[in-house]
């Protein structure tokens, strides 16, 4: 089993399994000068994000604290922001300088989108190859916050892949290390099993707070959950309801006590198993894991969910044997032997714990070699 | 890490996986067709002939489940009947119901504590 990965050692915190220059978007209408940067700088990674402009209260809070967990994100070296104008840049770098990496910004106002991306580039690149001078440590595997996510789930997620990511999850805790579950609607008819994991009254309240509120909210408004809980392709993988989709969902949680509860991208304090309030949709449910901290993601699919983070590292990991075979330039990590040769869960569990820490010394996953990765920031109330 | 191969519909007798001895459905892990008996394994073991063609990973009742009764996999109720099922037969949205989240009813659905 192993015992280290090798990654790049941060300071006094935790390593990062990645080394590149995130170019962050401080909001929507800075994207393409951010995807222009990106694109003419080699080992950068662009992180657009929609909105930001006009939001205001605790929706831009989450906003501006997401962006800047990206950023503070121990994957990324270094910071380039690209803003409209200095007072919003500002608000996001502020948030990030106290991971103590880094930090640069251009901005949009007064000169330009041509000037702006010049300026970015010879930042970007810059801080590329100031970057490129660091080298992998061994560093140990309590230095990982990983992350559990499902999507495109069909019957054998429940019963395959997210066991086996349990079972990694079970010994990454083991090590010494973090791991995230979020999805909170999808804990919907199973919130009495994870609940009783909770370490005390208030960390069981807090999460039986977040899944009851989401079904409160759905009540209130008049929504048949029926119609996206399981979602279309969740039915066509063989999953009926919500409660059946969530007692697989949860098995992508192992069986550790469950130690803390989080609000959408936040990080957690110590080590242990967490739960984040966060939709469940992977592209912003994925990104809020990375801006909580998680180095790596660990995905399980059923019928086939290809997307990547652009931050986190996000591997595949797939039960289904027909998925295997006709999508299997985006399966990271085949797990179809438990039905098609009765491989053991917990076998394939410690493999794939291995093969986290392999992927976070450095092996490339689908997501990062096709560049099939998005960010998007949740967004909970309306901009002015 | 590609290793598997794809054995699907070629598969003489369909299996299902029961996953407590509480539960009146299993997972189909092969297509099934009309009239095939299906080896059922897991937490209990047994055959259920299909009453129907149910597809890769779909489930299969192995218990007659009356109107109104809940369906259980893993142990646990993920939804009622919603009309009476016979064993064999597929079960799936067309008659099993999520009880949970139900704005539509009008009325707040009770959350276990």
């Amino acid at each position: 089993m192993s015992k280290t990965f090798l990654g790049f050692r941060r300071g006094h915190g935790p390593a990062g399994v990645r080394n590149g220059i995130a170019v962050i978007s401080v909001m929507d209408n800075c994207n393409p000068a951010t995807r222009a940067i990106a694109q003419a700088v080699d080992a950068t990674l662009a992180v657009t994000t929609s909105f930001v402009r006009g939001q205001f209260g605790a929706d831009l809070e989450f906003a501006l604290d997401s962006l800047a967990g990206l950023g503070r994100n121990p994957n990324i070296a270094g910071v380039l922001l690209v803003g409209l104008e200095e007072s919003s840049t500002e608000e996001v770098a502020r948030r990030i300088r106290p991971a103590g990496k880094p930090v640069e910004v251009v901005h949009l106002q007064p000169n330009g989108t041509i000037e702006c991306v010049a300026q970015g580039t010879r930042l970007a690149a810059r801080m590329v190859r100031q970057a490129s001078q660091m080298r992998r440590q061994p560093c140990p595997m309590s230095d990982l916050v990983m992350g559990v996510e499902c999507g495109g789930s069909d019957t054998t997620s429940g019963l395959s892949c997210n066991p086996t990511i349990g079972r990694a999850a079970d010994r990454l805790i083991d090590a010494g290390g973090t791991v995230i579950i979020s999805e909170t609607s999808e804990f919907i008819g199973a919130e009495h099993l994870f609940a009783a994991r909770a370490v005390d009254a208030t960390v069981r309240q807090a999460f039986l707070n977040a899944v009851q509120g989401m079904e409160a909210m759905a009540v209130a408004r008049g929504v048949d959950m029926r119609d996206s809980q399981p979602a279309p392709d969740n039915k066509r993988g063989g999953l009926s309801t919500v409660e059946e989709k969530a007692l697989g969902a949860l098995a992508k949680a192992g069986k550790s006590p469950l130690v803390g509860v989080l609000s959408y991208g936040q990080a957690p304090a110590r080590k242990g198993l967490h739960f984040m309030d966060a939709p469940s949709g992977a592209v912003e449910n994925l990104t809020g894991l990375a801006a909580g901290g998680c180095q790596l993601i660990c995905f399980g699919t059923g019928v086939g969910n290809p997307i990547g983070n652009m931050v986190a590292p996000t591997i595949k990991i797939c039960g289904n044997v027909n998925t295997v075979h006709s999508m299997r330039d985006n399966i990271d990590f085949d797990v179809s032997a438990i039905f098609e040769s009765s491989a053991k869960i917990a076998d394939l569990g410690d493999q794939l714990y291995d093969y986290v820490a392999e992927v976070g010394s450095g092996t490339r996953i689908s997501s990062e070699i096709l560049n099939i990765r998005e960010t998007a920031v949740s967004r909970f109330e309306r901009s002015l | 890490m590609l290793t598997s191969s794809y054995i699907g519909v070629f598969n003489i007798m369909p299996r299902g996986i029961i996953l407590h001895t509480a539960d009146n459905v299993a997972t189909l892990i092969d297509p099934a067709r009309d009239g095939q008996t299906c080896t059922l394994q897991g937490e209990v073991a047994g055959q259920v002939i299909a009453r129907q063609d149910i597809a890769f990973g779909h489930k299969i009742c192995i218990a007659p489940i009356p109107l109104g009764a809940n369906v259980l996999k893993y142990g646990q109720v993920i939804g009622r009947a919603t009309r009476a099922i016979a064993a064999g037969e597929h079960a799936h949205v067309h008659n099993v119901d999520s009880a949970r989240a139900r704005g539509d009813r009008q009325e707040r659905q009770e959350v276990r504590p």
